[in-house]
């Protein structure tokens, strides 16, 4: 059963949001200092080069450059990256995506140092390009990075039971291949930072809207050859991430560092959307190819699964995104033979890395539609094949952990979301009503035949569809799982609040406010949430993996615990009792009401301080132990789960393909929800970021190079074009974190497209396998690109 | 970055007029939204700009006046402007829905109609309901003050027959007979503040179903927005029929094939323009025969 809360699981209005609206809040590119430069960087328009030399003569000679930068004035490591250090600050020797930055000029005015960075003459020999990930491992493939044998990036294998045996017993084998596309993260806030050298040899201070302070004080230490504490990160409010802000902001601080440290003076970057778009990591691209064996029934046999994802230019996240990639493969299933491959590899694409769903969105778009199509030879509907198949407690997985410990809600998600959206009457009216009309459209003759016009009547077809997920919470066995709270109580009762964790805009301030509030039974308004600074709070790992309310809520309620039972020990004395279980903290008292005793939380503060007992306290939160064999892909890889079905209602344009969302129904266990406002902003938000996944994003590059450089070319949805999103939580029970609260962030976007994929099937009667389902790819079933690839506003 | 500009807020037009007269490489700036994104990105079409002449002051420019024979808009006025305006939503229905779908509610409030077809991008959204209202410019320079026909005016991608030193002041459009019927069609890559990848207008007057009068124009088919004027001419007299309605879109198909060859697009847009006009076709003789029917 679920305690009684007082403020968990009610709407709070985030303690940034007045801030925000009012343009009061305080953003990277809004701090600056005396004395401050800017920096120009210089870039080629190739993407796989080698370089011969740089001649910066000319642009010194103009006049407007203060100084040049390149990797020869770095001090330590002139590579980075999470695992392999591939990634060069400044590609001086070689470039090997698009936008690879060589060097940098800074000066005072940015408009003249835009004109002197035209003058810098770079000399350089352009490579052979290699941008089809298919061909990255043939023998004879240009190697990206020739300080590696091939251009393999991470190989992840899982194997259980008798893959053979599995097809053999199999009534029925069906395979598939899938594709998904680049997609950019499309932050509000372009990229910006300004380090500050400190004088007296303290080092620097960089103050960006970087998404993990931590990791980026690691990278700038590392470049910069300092010890951590001589790197002092603090973050800045930031303008949206969804994992974008962490390695290209982790190489822009060194950059501004490196270059703040060479002239004593305060150095700025800071990004136009196109440079933004241009250097910033990707969501992989997926190549996904499924063979799948089943009964007559429906129930899953063996699936061989082989995934390759394009890492492009560096290793960066790869090696992790694909590693939640291989856990969760084969979806929500519990399928008795496996045998799963997945590999990155490099190419001179744009360079790919985290992104909200991490490695999920993907296998979920190919292994969702594939489970509609098994539905549909055995003869069953969606809800059904998913019944047969999906866990539920005591289940194992393909990794063989067994799943228990916590609600395996996985089939009350998708009744509840079944339920809500009437799917199965719908479904089977649209599938009565699907067009089976042959397409209109000949390539050998573009004059639409007499018979082949479509009557208005006839024009516009509904469709619904379904997608369901399991999501390992947090990082699992890819890395250390722990983080830090800080605590302060004040003599006022107000209160200091801080976690190793980073506001992103998902609202973490506001959450971790009301788990201390919970805890000491205050209103959250008395806690005043510090900001983020490496130098007053403890590296908790990074803010990803929708893990900041599990782990980072859990070192909150400790920290917060602790100080409540100093305060226990206080009131006590005060009340002379002995027996601290009847002391209710509630609207900012503590009482017992058994002997009539009262006394508010700020008088128990200052109590507390003349008592000399200490009010401030550094809570912790250790995940449970989890483990991986790299060989065999088998192990327990997250301590716990969370579960996901979203139904998606559309309008399909059977003439010129335009797919309209007339609704989607998002059911979710998060755990416990702590913010209703905070959990209800995520599905929104979410859905309509995997609803852009699943429609209408897309980087194309060319030769590596991105066209796609702003928002007239790349396709974002915007309100009008999805009507109503319906978010249900169905909270199930879980010892982990603040009360069992766990992940809510990344499931809402990884189901959309897979639902979309479904419901545009039901419609139309046609299996697309190629995202994003955009106009061209739902009436032909394939994409049309330019060969004259310019902006509408440039010619 | 955007390079400095010099910069006039002319008071009234006698300075634009003398401004433009003066200065070779000005132009007219109002609501900005093409000029400034092109400087951004540095535009070729923008590089040669020296002088930057701003209108919005001069309310001769934007308002929006019932003549005798026809609806005269200032070619500043911008397009919230237009869609609140009682008189083209009477009057002109057809230009309020194309402009009321251009951009997000912050570019409807800057950009304004002269501009839209000023620019002549293919895809302006303005020109193809502009184009079957017949809607016809007037332009002054220092010299003189003249009219011409916005079929005339608009001669290829991004070119018009505007010369330097002249400036268009007013859109009039004429009135109609009020049994014309039409609709306006739009598809972008999405709903929002989209460039279209296709817009077609349609206006349709039939008396006995018979087809008295028809009008059908495109944008971001053609190289610039066009009227189908051929295929307007093959249906008048006959009578209003499905048969017709894809004989005349299978035509416009062919004709537009003609002007651009096959591209890149074609295998999408050619069959969907077609289905598309079809489609308007249908549904507004539908729409007239139920208006009769309530009517009788």
């Amino acid at each position: 059963m679920k305690e009684k809360f007082n403020i968990v699981g009610k709407p709070v209005i985030r303690q940034d949001a007045f801030n925000k609206v009012t343009g009061q809040a305080k953003f990277a590119d809004d701090y600056n200092y005396p004395n401050q430069l800017y920096a120009a960087m210089i870039r080629i328009p190739v993407s796989h080069a080698k370089i011969k030399s740089i001649d910066y003569t000319e642009a010194i000679e103009s006049g407007l450059v203060a100084a040049t930068c390149d990797s020869s004035d770095i001090p330590g490591a002139k590579k980075v990256g999470p695992i392999r250090k591939d990634q060069p600050v400044f590609c001086d020797e070689k470039v090997v995506t698009s936008g690879d930055v060589l060097a940098m000029l800074i000066g005072e005015n940015e408009y003249e140092l835009k004109q002197a960075s035209k003058k810098v003459k770079v000399d350089f020999e352009e490579l052979p390009i290699l941008t089809d990930i298919e061909k990255a491992m043939d023998e004879d493939a240009q190697i990206i990075h020739p300080e590696f044998e091939n251009n393999l990036i991470v190989h992840y294998p899982l194997r259980k039971g008798n893959i053979d045996k599995g097809f053999e017993e199999s009534d029925h084998i069906l395979e598939q291949t899938y594709t998904t596309p680049h997609i950019e993260h499309a932050y509000i806030e372009p990229e910006a930072v300004v380090a500050v050298p400190l004088e007296g040899n303290r080092g620097i201070k960089i103050i960006g809207s970087i998404q993990n302070p931590h990791t980026a004080r690691k990278v700038v230490a590392a470049v910069l050859g300092l010890p951590l504490t001589k790197v002092r990160i603090i973050q800045a409010e930031l303008g949206g991430s969804f994992g974008g802000k962490d390695d290209t902001m982790n190489i822009l601080s060194a950059r501004a560092a490196v270059a703040a440290l060479k002239t004593k003076r305060p150095v700025k970057i800071h990004y136009s959307r196109e440079e933004s778009i241009l250097e910033s990591y990707k969501r992989h691209p997926y190549r996904l190819k499924y063979k799948v064996g089943f009964s007559k029934a429906g129930k899953l046999k063996a699936m061989k699964i082989d995934l390759l994802a394009d890492g492009g230019g560096y290793s960066c996240m790869s090696p992790f995104v694909t590693w939640r990639s291989v856990v969760q493969a084969t979806g929500p299933y519990e399928v008795e033979n496996v045998w799963t491959d997945v590999r990155a590899v490099y190419t001179n694409n744009p360079y790919t890395g985290a992104f909200r769903g991490f490695g999920s969105p993907q296998p979920i778009f190919a292994q969702e539609s594939l489970m509609d199509e098994i539905a549909e030879i055995a003869g069953i509907s969606p809800i059904e094949i998913r019944k047969i198949n999906g866990f539920q407690k005591g289940s194992v997985t393909a990794s063989r952990q067994v799943l228990r410990d916590h609600e395996i809600n996985l089939l009350k998600v998708v009744e509840r979301a079944a339920e809500e959206s009437n799917f199965l009457s719908e479904w089977n009216k649209n599938k009565k009503d699907q067009s089976n009309a042959p397409s209109f459209v000949d390539e050998l003759n573009p004059i639409v035949k007499p018979e082949h016009f479509i009557h208005p009547s006839n024009n516009v077809k509904r469709g619904i569809g379904l997608a369901t997920s399991f999501r390992g919470c947090s990082l699992g066995a890819e890395g250390v799982d722990a983080a830090a709270a800080y605590i302060s109580v004040q003599t006022d009762g107000s209160i200091y609040l801080l976690s190793g964790l980073a506001e992103n805009g998902q609202g973490l301030k506001t959450t971790f406010s009301i788990i201390a509030a919970e805890v000491l039974g205050i209103s959250e308004d008395r806690i005043h949430y510090l900001e983020q600074d490496t130098g007053i709070i403890a590296d908790s790992g990074p803010t990803v993996a929708s893990r900041s309310t599990l782990m980072g809520g859990g070192a909150i309620k400790d920290a917060a615990t602790i100080i409540k039972n100093r305060l226990n020990e206080v009131a006590l004395k005060h009340f002379n009792i002995t027996d601290y279980d009847v002391l209710v903290y509630r609207n900012n008292t503590i009482s017992n009401t058994e002997n009539n005793l009262k006394i508010e939380f700020s008088e128990l503060c200052q109590l507390a301080f003349n008592s000399a007992v200490s009010l401030s306290a550094v809570g912790w939160y250790k995940g449970p132990n989890v483990g991986w064999d790299e060989e065999t892909g088998q192990g327990d890889a997250y301590f716990t789960y969370v579960y996901g079905c979203q139904v998606a209602d559309v309008s399909v344009d059977m003439s010129t393909g335009e797919v309209y969302i007339n609704k989607i129904v998002a059911v979710h266990d998060p755990g416990t929800v702590i913010n209703i406002m905070g959990a209800l902003g995520q599905v929104y938000g979410g859905v309509t970021q995997g609803a852009g996944y699943g429609l209408w994003e897309a980087i194309e590059s060319e030769k590596g190079m991105i066209k796609e450089l702003n928002y007239d070319l790349y396709i974002i949805p915007t309100s009008k074009d999805i009507d109503k999103i319906e978010p249900i939580f169905i909270e199930g029970e879980d010892d982990h974190g603040a009360w069992g609260a766990k992940s809510l962030g990344e499931p809402t976007l990884e189901l959309t497209s897979a639902a979309l994929a479904n419901a545009i099937k039901n419609a139309t009667g046609k299996r697309l396998f190629n995202l994003p389902l955009n106009l061209e790819e739902v009436l032909l079933s394939k994409k049309l690109r330019p060969k004259d690839f310019v902006r509408e506003s440039s010619k | 970055m955007i390079p400095e500009h010099k910069f006039i807020n002319a008071d009234n037009i006698e300075d634009v007029l003398r401004l433009l007269n003066e200065n070779d490489n000005a132009k007219v700036i109002a609501g900005g939204t093409d000029i400034i994104p092109g400087f951004h990105i540095d535009s070729a079409r923008f590089k040669e700009i020296e002088l930057l002449i701003d209108i919005n002051k001069i309310k001769d420019f934007n308002s929006i006046e019932l003549a005798d024979n026809h609806l005269s808009i200032g070619a500043s006025s911008n397009f919230t402007q237009i869609i609140n305006d009682p008189n083209v939503n009477k009057y002109f229905p057809l230009l309020v829905n194309a402009v009321s779908q251009i951009g997000s509610h912050q570019i409807r409030n800057r950009a304004t109609i002269g501009g839209n077809f000023i620019n002549n991008a293919p895809c302006a959204d303005s020109v193809p309901a502009l184009l079957i209202y017949n809607a016809v410019l007037e332009i002054k320079s220092i010299i003189e003050t003249k009219e011409i026909p916005l079929s005339e005016f608009l001669l290829k991608q991004y070119q018009t027959a505007l010369n330097t030193n002249e400036v268009v002041t007013r859109v009039k459009l004429p009135f109609l007979n009020e049994n014309y019927s039409g609709k306006f069609y739009k598809l972008g890559r999405r709903r929002g503040v989209a460039i279209s990848r296709i817009s077609l207008a349609v206006l349709m007057k039939k008396s006995n179903g018979i087809i008295e009068d028809v009008r059908i124009a495109g944008g971001a088919v053609t190289p610039i927005g066009t009227r189908f004027t051929k295929i307007e001419d093959m249906m008048k007299g006959k009578a209003a029929k499905s048969d017709l309605f894809k004989e005349a879109a299978q035509k416009i198909g062919e004709q537009i094939l003609e002007l651009t060859g096959l591209r890149w697009s074609s295998i999408y847009k050619l069959p969907v323009v077609q289905q598309k006009i079809y489609q308007l076709l249908e549904e507004i003789n539908l729409e007239m025969n139920s208006v009769n029917k309530n009517e009788n």
